[in-house]
């Protein structure tokens, strides 16, 4: 598989430094699933994740950590690796209350305090629908002032929305593709989930190359 | 009494402490005239309020203790439990919840969906139990009653809706809007206890046409015949409402909003119609009791008056008509005079007197049936039996009790108070599953142990009022656990040859972790190797080790110990023998089965204005504090955390002084988890010490 050229671990391949990543599908499909596997994977290598929960409670978000490492640790205790929970905050915003400048406000007391220092942000549930691309531009800012390493961010797409870029990102986000450096889109084909990367500025990781995941747990696959 | 059972409602009313809901439970007694004055809970006349039987529950203004009462509203009879607000006392929460058909939920107009309310809501959410809201305190300043349902909505994912709209709010308040008939509701005279219908106010009508709209459409999701009749047009009779809100509810689909000021007498008669009207009476509810005869298989009980006995014993008080047990019948008739069986104990006990409660006050009653609460006196028995008549052998579904957390030494001060002190707490550890008391072995000195600082607070207060027994306090101590992580094999011989007859006992095996269970033996001797009459010998000399760890003298959790070799002496081997050797190979495999020792994990929620969000989180951080989550609610940011108990010590004081007593906190126990290296080591250093110095 060309998306893990250097590791048999395709997450390494896309989590490297300075991303600003996207992974978009259509409603229900595991947007967060591949969130949380992004964020575990850097949680495990001893970074600090802040887990931003657009329209979600903390409870919900906690519990989508806790499946997922339940099944990449086979379902022992999770409660045996509390540590590398120590390494995620999650922070919760109201649809209507999220904006770069309000999320700024709220974690830069951590910061500088020395309280939570995230080198990874998830951002789960932000509306590309109704923020424009000034918005997007003005929260990429702050996430840079931040001195965030890497930046996940989900989105839905809808079937009847045939609306893409040139690099075949579909609406909402086709207009704003060139903000990000890596573009994942799930895609059900048939029997197998896949996961393909529509744009990755990653060196050795092409446009093209394919995922695929575990349609019962969502969790991407280990190449052979 | 009133033997339809459609017509019964037992009902708790839980909430956030100082939410007011001991005011709303004497309004209620007030109107329906169980009682003929009112008296508020730190009122000027110092008589209390009527629930507020304990002194110290009279001192401090919180309740502790549910105490039951019923009242009778229009042609329904009410048993209320009214529960204890703090989060330390929730086993008196989970308690009423679970012999309680429905409940009220109190909140305060201007506090809104505190940490305390999730937690109550938690609770009702795992018994099942339906439940309207009230919102309080419309009468206070900042009073927003459609803020608060919003955060019903938000915080408690509970499908919310106002069935009145306030007549003005904070000191404005005169009424409300009944959205259901549309109509103006004020309580007029010197306690409000006249009501008078009249029609909404112009200035209000067009709001209130639209929020009965936005009701009548959600609500007619529950019932196809109000969904035909609003289609069609023209007026909707209000039963056809009444059902459908009362078929959402009772399906836990959806909340009614109710809302008042029970200190100003407003909006307290039409949350009694709420009950009437929505919560469920005992034949709308399905409880489950457990076939002792058929290996527990779950049955539901029939509520049928006429079919065998079954009841619950859920709280017992020691009061001044002696000592009172409060039952919830489930099915079957009980009269004064008649035998009764106690399922755990097998004991049979005769009946003389049965009552109903009123508060600290009872009334005599000759028989009660299926769906009531009552109080029994004199019967010897446990929080949590069941009672059934000979003819049956069943238990109702055992509760969800917490263990224990914290635990402190209590010396009393001379003998007289030593006596009081084993009084007091006999009677204690028998109400409250929660509270124990022990002896330790070592220093001599009793140990009390119960779920928070102010849980053990209340009991040594009680003490000193009740019982007179003056007792000196230790410091609070963490209770702690010690664990194996690992496999490690044993294999000891104990031998004594030192005149008179010898001992002598081999054992072999090996000791692993065990999750399903505290502790598990394993007997896989072939051959006879070790004696048959030996192998029990051996379970206990391990059960013995368990009992204080290696590490810091805490009791040894999570373990399998398995034999499966050994030697035996036909002269010199006996029962002590082998438990010593089983003694000797837990000491023996121990220390190589990596043991650790873990602590009691808090789930701490901080609540407070988000300016003080980083310096709550920095005082978490320096507890050693796992922060999980921070949510934002308006003004106000809510901080999830999981602390170390030992470590929440004096938190309250800390919390007030960073956030100038802006912030609230509330624990409850989560988890027990390994402490880290450096507190593991300090803990093993000053238990050799201790050990050391005898």
């Amino acid at each position: 598989m060309e998306a893990t050229q250097n590791t048999e671990n395709p997450l390494h391949a896309l989590n490297i430094n300075q991303t600003m990543g996207l992974v978009m599908a259509r409603a229900g499909l595991g947007k967060t699933a591949i969130l949380v596997q992004l964020a575990l994977d850097c949680m495990l290598m001893g970074n600090k994740v802040l887990h931003v929960s657009i329209g979600e409670t903390v409870d919900k978000a906690k519990s989508w950590y806790d499946d997922i490492l339940s099944l990449l640790s086979d379902g022992e205790k999770v409660s045996q690796i509390p540590e590398i929970m120590r390494n995620r905050m999650i922070m919760t915003f109201k649809e209507t209350g999220f904006s770069g400048i309000k999320l700024e406000e709220r974690l830069k007391d951590l910061i500088e305090q020395d309280i939570f220092q995230p080198r990874c942000m998830i951002i789960d549930g932000y509306d590309f629908a109704d923020n424009g691309r000034d918005a997007l531009v003005e929260l990429r800012d702050v996430l840079n002032r931040l001195g965030l390493r890497q930046v996940w961010f989900s989105a839905v797409c809808h079937r009847d929305d045939g609306r893409q870029s040139a690099l075949g990102v579909p609406s909402p986000c086709h207009d704003v593709d060139d903000i990000f450096n890596t573009v994942l889109l799930i895609n059900p084909a048939g029997d197998t989930m896949r996961l393909d990367v529509l744009k990755c500025d990653i060196q050795g990781v092409k446009p093209g190359a394919l995922l695929t995941l575990d349609p019962s747990t969502m969790l991407i696959q280990k190449t052979a | 009494m009133n033997k339809d059972l459609n017509k019964v409602r037992n009902i708790g009313i839980s909430a956030h402490i100082d939410s007011g809901k001991t005011t709303l439970t004497e309004r209620i007694l007030f109107y329906t005239n169980r009682i003929h004055a009112i008296h508020e809970v730190r009122g000027k006349d110092g008589v209390g309020a009527k629930m507020d039987s304990m002194e110290l529950e009279r001192e401090r203004g919180i309740t502790i203790q549910s105490a039951a009462t019923y009242c009778t509203w229009e042609d329904i009879d009410i048993n209320i439990i009214d529960t204890p607000g703090h989060v330390d006392f929730t086993v008196e929460v989970e308690r009423a919840l679970r012999v309680l058909d429905g409940a009220v939920l109190v909140l305060c107009s201007v506090g809104g969906v505190q940490s305390q309310s999730i937690t109550v809501n938690r609770q009702m959410t795992r018994y099942n139990v339906p439940r309207i809201a009230f919102v309080n305190k419309c009468d206070r300043t900042g009073a927003n009653p459609m803020k608060v349902t919003q955060q019903l909505r938000d915080k408690l994912q509970l499908n919310a809706h106002m069935l009145q709209l306030p007549i003005g709010l904070e000191n404005d308040l005169v009424g409300v809007i009944d959205l259901v008939t549309m109509k103006a509701v004020y309580n007029d005279g010197d306690n409000g206890e006249l009501i008078r219908i009249a029609d909404i106010p112009a200035d209000m009508l067009e709001e209130a046409k639209a929020k009965r709209e936005a009701l009548l459409e959600d609500v007619s999701m529950f019932s196809e015949e109000l969904m035909e009749a609003i289609l069609e047009g023209g007026d909707i009779d209000p039963e056809l409402i009444h059902a459908a809100i009362r078929k959402g509810t009772l399906s836990l689909e959806l909340t009614p909003v109710f809302m008042g000021s029970a200190y100003k007498n407003k909006g307290v008669q039409a949350l009694l119609d709420g009950v009437r009207a929505y919560l469920p009476c005992p034949t709308d509810v399905t409880n489950m009791a457990l076939d002792l005869k058929n290996n527990e298989a779950e049955f539901p009980v029939t509520n049928n008056p006429e079919d065998p006995l079954i009841m619950l014993a859920f709280k017992l008080e020691d009061g001044r008509y002696g000592q009172l047990t409060y039952v919830r019948t489930y099915q079957g008739t009980l009269k004064k005079g008649d035998t009764i069986y106690n399922g755990r104990t097998g004991k049979k006990v005769k009946v003389g007197r049965l009552c109903r409660m009123h508060s600290d006050e009872m009334e005599e009653i000759d028989e009660c049936g299926s769906g009531d609460i009552v109080a029994l006196f004199g019967i010897d028995c446990a929080s949590g039996d069941t009672f059934t008549s000979e003819d049956i052998n069943c238990s109702m579904t055992s509760m969800h009790i917490p263990e224990p957390v914290i635990s402190l030494a209590v010396i009393p001060v001379d003998n007289k108070a030593q006596i009081n002190m084993s009084k007091a707490l006999n009677r204690f550890t028998k109400e409250d599953p929660t509270f124990k008391s022990y002896v330790d072995h070592e220093t001599g000195e009793t140990i009390i142990s119960g779920m928070g600082e102010l849980h053990l607070d209340v009991y040594i207060e009680r003490m000193k009022r009740e019982y007179k027994a003056e007792v000196q306090v230790g410091a609070p101590q963490v209770a702690y656990r010690e664990t194996i992580t690992g496999r490690a094999d044993f294999n000891y011989t104990h031998k004594k040859q030192s005149g008179g007859s010898g001992q002598f006992g081999r054992v072999g095996g090996f000791m692993e972790p065990f999750e399903e269970g505290d502790y598990e033996f394993a007997d896989q001797i072939v051959g006879g190797v070790i004696p048959r009459e030996y192998i029990p010998s051996c379970d206990k000399g391990f059960q013995k080790s368990l009992e204080k760890g290696l590490l810091c003298g805490a009791p040894v959790v999570g373990i399998r110990c398995a034999i499966n070799d050994g030697a035996a002496h036909s002269v010199d081997s006996s029962d002590i023998a082998f438990q010593l050797a089983a003694i000797g190979a837990f000491k023996e495999g121990y220390i190589k089965a990596k043991p650790v020792i873990m602590e009691p994990i808090m789930k701490v929620v901080v609540e407070g204005p988000s300016e003080f969000q980083g310096a709550v989180m920095g005082s978490i951080n320096q507890r050693r504090g796992m922060i999980i989550g921070t949510s934002e609610e308006g003004m106000y940011t809510v901080v999830e955390a999981e602390v170390p108990l030992s470590e929440m010590f004096g938190y309250s004081t800390t919390l007030r002084s960073l956030t100038q007593g802006k912030a609230e906190f509330t624990m409850e126990f989560a988890s027990y988890k390994p402490v880290p290296k450096g507190v593991s080591e300090e803990l093993i250093k000053k238990y050799q010490a201790e050990k050391k110095n005898g």
